[in-house]
């Protein structure tokens, strides 16, 4: 067993690690809570927003230009399927709207490849203004970026868990969420709030795809795909509440990292989240939302 | 329970619009992906350069060489310069991966690209060469199917190009049954250790090795091999293992799964477990690579090792430019074929010229990729120039197998196949650094260790070849 | 609801069961010819490089047929079967190498043990249901893979792994020998096939079949019925669990090397995606989601399209499944072909009774 100075830096790192996670799991819980949609395709929106961003950037656009057509596209991307596919499946089983919204990444995934096809020898990246700067902290730099993705965890954390709680728009999200038929016959107009929902949801997902494709890759499987390594934040707090899912994350990416200097387990610290979220969900005590399919915000 | 899927649908009026809405929309969406991918496909050149912090934006995915000093002709590729061949076509035949994160088109994509230099200018004895490419996904059953595909629908009569994480793994019994001795760029052990494979490159092992060599030269105290976990790794970690116990100097074996979402911790790994006087060999993908360099500049660390090294997939100038001068005289690069940015001969300006007029379809531009399809297709003419009367299965392969001493001008030695039970015709190799934005040489040709076993089995059987004279 | 019954053949709907018969004995005889059109004919007909791909769609129709059954029976979703296929190709691979017995014992041998690893499994997992049943499957799917990927495929070596890292020559994994030859082992592969898809239509049609059908349709109704909800739930993942164990032995020897990265969890949600468009309510939705999941990507592969391509259409499927058409291809391409030849047929009889009247017709 290494020595406790060498945990050190890992702590750091997985901090940056779990506010990665903490950004795709807050995402999908708080849109969960706004629509009762897990909207699977997450990540895949996130990644093409930042996919088109990056090339604009290679035809010269400004970089505070890239960004916004970034969150612009992801935004409209989750409009449109909100929009289209959200009255469709809205009386269904949440079971049903999430592998749903599989089809859309599965549709994302394959536009992405086609349009940004792999090269061999070449990768994209995609940088922040907050990139080149930072501060240390013992033996290790961290940069600006890093900040802001566990920054905007936590700010969107307290801000989605007041507005949903506290505001008249945030709490006619909860009640559509919760069974849209009775909402709209209490006279809240349904297709307004739930474009808000969706629009809402767009944004976040292009805010965290262009922070995770600094963070991580800019590159459509990893950000695609990395949503899964998230779920398990979302199930630990039994898509239910944001701020367990962002102190879940924060866990997760740490233990992921802790494990890295110990020889035995390294390498199969990626497994951290599946392990977590599989004796969080089997081991903590069985409540009586889980025998009903419709799960409650 | 409610059922996953809604009863046998009584469609009421509502519920039909809504449906009939949602098909309708389906059916827009399949259009307008339609319409866009057909339109942006042409926009996916890809090249490096973050879109909005640092300095370098490369647009363009050839690197700018320097001038070369004679504007070579491409028709020197072939004996007739600018007589079309019409003849009944060669057909040979390339299997590589394409998938996403790891494609290897460029490989027979280039090769392609100088048969069709070859054809435009005589093409061999006025047959056309016609080169077929199976792509895959690391499947081995399509893998085998594709075999199975150019031998017996496309009637291929050699095999040139193959580049593939697994593909000498599964069909080398197949060629070996059928008589066919391949040309390839060689990943999985049985490109090195079977009879019917012969590789320009020198594959993870020995260029990781190469990589390792030249650490050991620094006399740095420890080694750290961290590599992809892609299959091979016990097979590629030999290599490095035994040049490490040789020296005496202690070696830390890792492996990373790919791709990779957690750089940081790599790195810090990495650095860790070197040391302050220990060098960081890493043998993955220029992403993966990448990745891992980067996170390693970002936390600070670049500095807390002796120095980095790479196998050969990091000799790229996108890698280069993408790293910035911290890197410079830090990253020791394996290359094991000649760099292009130094090298200004005949055969190194006629691959640009080639590249630049038929190579449309490969995506990477000028580097080890390209240099790799140019130097298996160059060696396939080479052979098939020698064959007389009919090209079969047979008179081809025996061809590409009397293939001896041959000077491609794209590698440290002269290139023979040979009837031998294994193949490392490669063994030799140069090592780079980045320098602003290109690679250039750190340590000119130096031979692979015999102390990895397998290279001693090779030389014992093959010998020692000669270098390569500059051509 | 009467519809939603009668599928689940709680009542019957005809009383005159001779009437029935007719059609079934066709249904019979078209399964037959089929068949034996494709353990005979079809070898002859296609190249090696679609009988091998054939191999695979005989495979993972089994697979697909084992989430079928789950997704539609019963109604449990699973995305991370590609995991179970992934230790039973894992078991019989190690035992192929370690033992000389017979393949067809080692493919029971698969089977049985991925039906014990998938019980176990079950007996925890099952405490959760609808969405969150589906993601922990994720999860564990996510958790074997990384295990896989670090544990590797059995290649030949000793220990309880048979993973030996440093080999230069990566032995094959044996086939039966009967079956050595690629068309050969194409039949093997139907044949096991068929006795998979036999076994899994002996459960519908009999006691299994029918809890399950009362369970999809309301689990409190079914336990208020007395059906012991639970067991039933872990008898289908058993049997699904089994199915794809066996399939994964029938992969290790039509592939001859296995590998890590071919088992990834992403392809757990395509297999899902597949088997909705293909059709989860009826057997021939297996063939048809396997059809789809390994034949057109290496038709496509031949004529130089991208897969990416089948990605988009395997989404788009799902959202058209899920939104209009949630029977899937088997059910809505004969229906939409009968719709079809009602149309010609209404065309042609109108025409030949000159101008005049046509009357709108009703949707079926």
């Amino acid at each position: 067993m290494p020595p406790w100075s060498d945990f050190e830096p890992f702590i750091v790192s997985g901090l940056a690690l779990g506010g990665v996670y903490a950004l795709s799991g807050v995402g999908l819980v708080v849109l969960y809570r706004a629509t009762g949609v897990l909207y699977l395709a997450f990540g895949a929106v996130g990644a093409l927003g930042a996919l088109t961003a990056w090339e604009l950037g290679q035809k010269g656009a400004p970089g505070w230009l890239n960004d916004l057509v970034c969150v612009a596209v992801a935004a409209a991307v989750t409009l449109g399927y909100g929009l289209i596919f959200g009255p469709a499946l809205a009386k269904r089983d949440p079971l049903v709207k999430a592998v749903a919204t599989i089809g859309l990444t599965l549709v994302l995934y394959g536009l992405m490849d086609l349009l940004w096809t792999t090269s061999g020898g070449e990768a994209r990246s995609l940088g922040l203004p907050t990139d080149n700067g930072g501060f240390s902290i013992g033996q290790i730099q961290v940069n600006w970026t890093q900040v802001i993705g566990l920054a905007a965890g936590v700010v969107i954390t307290v801000g989605t868990g007041v507005f949903l709680r506290y505001t008249k728009l945030g709490t006619a999200m909860r009640a559509m969420a919760n069974d849209r038929e009775i909402t709209a016959t209490l006279g809240v107009p349904v297709r307004r709030v739930e474009a808000a929902a969706w629009l809402g949801c767009g944004v976040l997902a292009g805010v965290a795809g262009l922070l995770l494709a600094d963070l991580v890759a800019l590159d459509a499987t990893t950000l695609t795909f990395l949503v899964i390594s998230s779920l398990a934040a979302v199930l630990i707090a039994r898509l239910r509440s944001i701020t367990l899912t962002f102190a879940a994350a924060i866990v997760i990416g740490v233990l992921h990292d802790l494990l890295t200097p110990i020889t035995s387990l390294t390498n199969y610290r990626d497994m951290t989240p599946f392990v977590l979220a599989a004796v969080g969900l089997l081991v903590m005590p069985r409540s009586r939302v889980m025998t009903q399919s419709r799960e409650e915000a | 329970m409610r059922a996953l899927m809604p009863k046998a649908p009584r469609a009421t009026p509502a519920r039909r619009i809504r449906r009939t809405r949602a098909t309708r929309a389906t059916i827009v969406l399949a259009a307008v992906i339609a319409i866009s991918a057909a339109g942006c496909s042409s926009s996916s050149s890809s090249s490096s350069g973050s879109s909005s912090s640092t300095t370098s934006t490369s647009t363009t995915s050839t690197a700018s060489a320097p001038a070369s000093t004679s504007a070579v002709s491409t028709s020197q590729c072939g004996t007739k310069p600018g007589v079309q061949a019409t003849g009944t076509p060669i057909a040979l035949g390339a299997i590589a991966t394409n998938q996403p994160g790891t494609s290897f088109t460029d490989i027979p994509n280039m090769a392609a690209a100088y048969f069709a230099c070859v054809n435009a200018n005589g093409g061999i004895n006025g047959h056309p060469v016609k080169l077929y490419i199976e792509t895959e996904q690391t499947n081995p059953a399509q893998i085998a199917a594709d075999a199975k595909q150019l031998v017996q629908t496309d009637h291929v009569v050699g095999i040139v190009g193959n580049t593939s994480i697994i593909e000498c793994s599964v069909d080398s019994s197949y060629w070996q049954k059928l008589g066919y001795d391949i040309i390839d760029s060689g990943i999985a052990p049985e490109c090195w250790s079977t009879p019917n494979s012969a590789a320009v490159n020198m594959g993870p092992r020995y260029s990781s090795d190469g990589a390792v060599q030249y650490a050991l030269a620094q006399h740095v105290n420890k080694i750290v091999f961290d590599q992809s976990n892609v299959p091979g790794t016990g097979y590629i970690a030999a290599g490095p293992a035994a040049l490490a116990k040789a020296a005496s100097v202690p070696i830390v074996q890792l492996t990373e799964n790919v791709p990779i979402s957690d750089a940081d911790s790599v790195a810090i790994k990495e650095v860790d477990d070197a040391g302050p006087d220990g060098a960081v060999v890493l043998n993955f993908t220029p992403p993966e690579a990448l990745v891992i360099l980067q996170a390693a500049q970002k936390l600070g660390l670049e500095d807390r090792v002796k120095l980095w090294g790479c196998s050969t997939p990091c000799n790229t100038d996108f890698l280069a430019q993408s790293l910035g001068p911290k890197w410079n005289s830090k990253l020791f690069v394996n290359a094991e074929l000649l760099p292009p940015d130094v090298t200004n001969t005949a055969t190194m300006n006629l691959y640009k010229a080639i590249l630049k007029q038929y190579g449309s379809a490969v995506s990477g531009g000028i580097g080890s990729f390209s240099q790799m399809g140019f130097t298996e297709a160059e060696i396939a003419v080479h052979a098939l120039e020698s064959v007389t009367g009919a090209y079969t299965v047979q008179s081809v392969n025996a061809a590409f197998k009397a293939v001896s001493n041959f000077n491609t001008g794209m590698l440290c030695q002269l290139w023979t196949y040979g009837s031998y039970s294994m193949h490392i015709p490669n063994n030799d190799d140069s090592t780079v650094t980045p320098d602003n934005g290109k690679m250039v040489t750190a340590q000119g040709c130096t031979q692979i260790s015999s102390v990895d076993p397998q290279i001693a089995q090779y030389r014992s059987l093959a010998g020692t070849a000669a270098s390569a004279p500059a051509s | 609801m009467r519809a939603t019954l009668i599928r689940a053949n709680l009542i019957r709907t005809n009383p005159q069961n001779a009437t029935r018969q007719k059609p079934s004995l066709i249904k019979a005889a078209v399964i037959a010819v089929l068949l034996l059109f494709t353990l005979f004919a079809l070898p002859q007909i296609l190249s090696l490089y679609y009988i091998d791909t054939m191999t695979q769609v005989a495979v993972y129709s089994m697979v697909t047929l084992a989430l079928g059954v789950l997704v539609g029976r019963v109604g449990l979703v699973s995305l991370g079967q590609v995991a179970v296929l992934a230790i039973g190709a894992w078991v019989a691979a190690r035992l192929l190498f370690a033992t000389t017995q017979p393949y067809p014992v080692i493919l029971v041998e698969a089977g049985l043990i991925t039906m014990a690893a998938g019980t176990i499994t079950g007996l925890a997992a099952l405490r959760l249901r609808g969405l969150y049943l589906a993601l922990i499957t994720l999860m564990l799917a996510g958790a074997i893979t990384v295990v896989l990927a670090t544990v590797n495929f059995p290649n030949g070596g000793h220990g309880f792994l048979g993973y030996n890292g440093s080999l230069v020559h990566i032995p094959p994994i044996r086939r039966p020998s009967i079956a050595s030859t690629d068309p050969a082992y194409f039949r093997y592969a139907v044949i096991v096939a068929i006795v998979m898809f036999a076994l899994a239509a002996a459960h519908i049609k009999t006691k299994p079949g029918r809890a399950w059908a009362a369970i999809r349709q309301s689990e409190p109704a079914a336990l208020a019925a007395g059906i012991n909800t639970t067991l039933y739930k872990l008898w289908a993942l058993a049997l699904a669990s089994f199915i794809t164990g066996v399939a994964g032995g029938v992969l290790a020897g039509a592939v001859h090397y296995l590998y890590s990265i071919d088992f990834p969890t992403q392809d757990s949600i395509t297999l899902l995606a597949v088997t909705l468009m293909g059709g989860v309510y009826s057997m021939w939705g297996a063939v048809v989601a396997a059809l789809l999941y390994q034949f057109l990507p290496a038709l496509l592969n031949n004529w130089g399209v991208s897969a990416d391509w089948l990605i988009i259409l395997f989404g788009l499927g799902v959202l058209q499944v899920l939104t209009t058409a949630p029977a899937g291809l088997a059910d809505q391409v004969p229906r939409d072909l009968a719709r079809l030849g009602r149309l010609l047929r209404s065309r042609s009889r109108s025409r030949s009774r000159g101008r005049g009247r046509t009357r709108p017709r009703s949707a079926p």
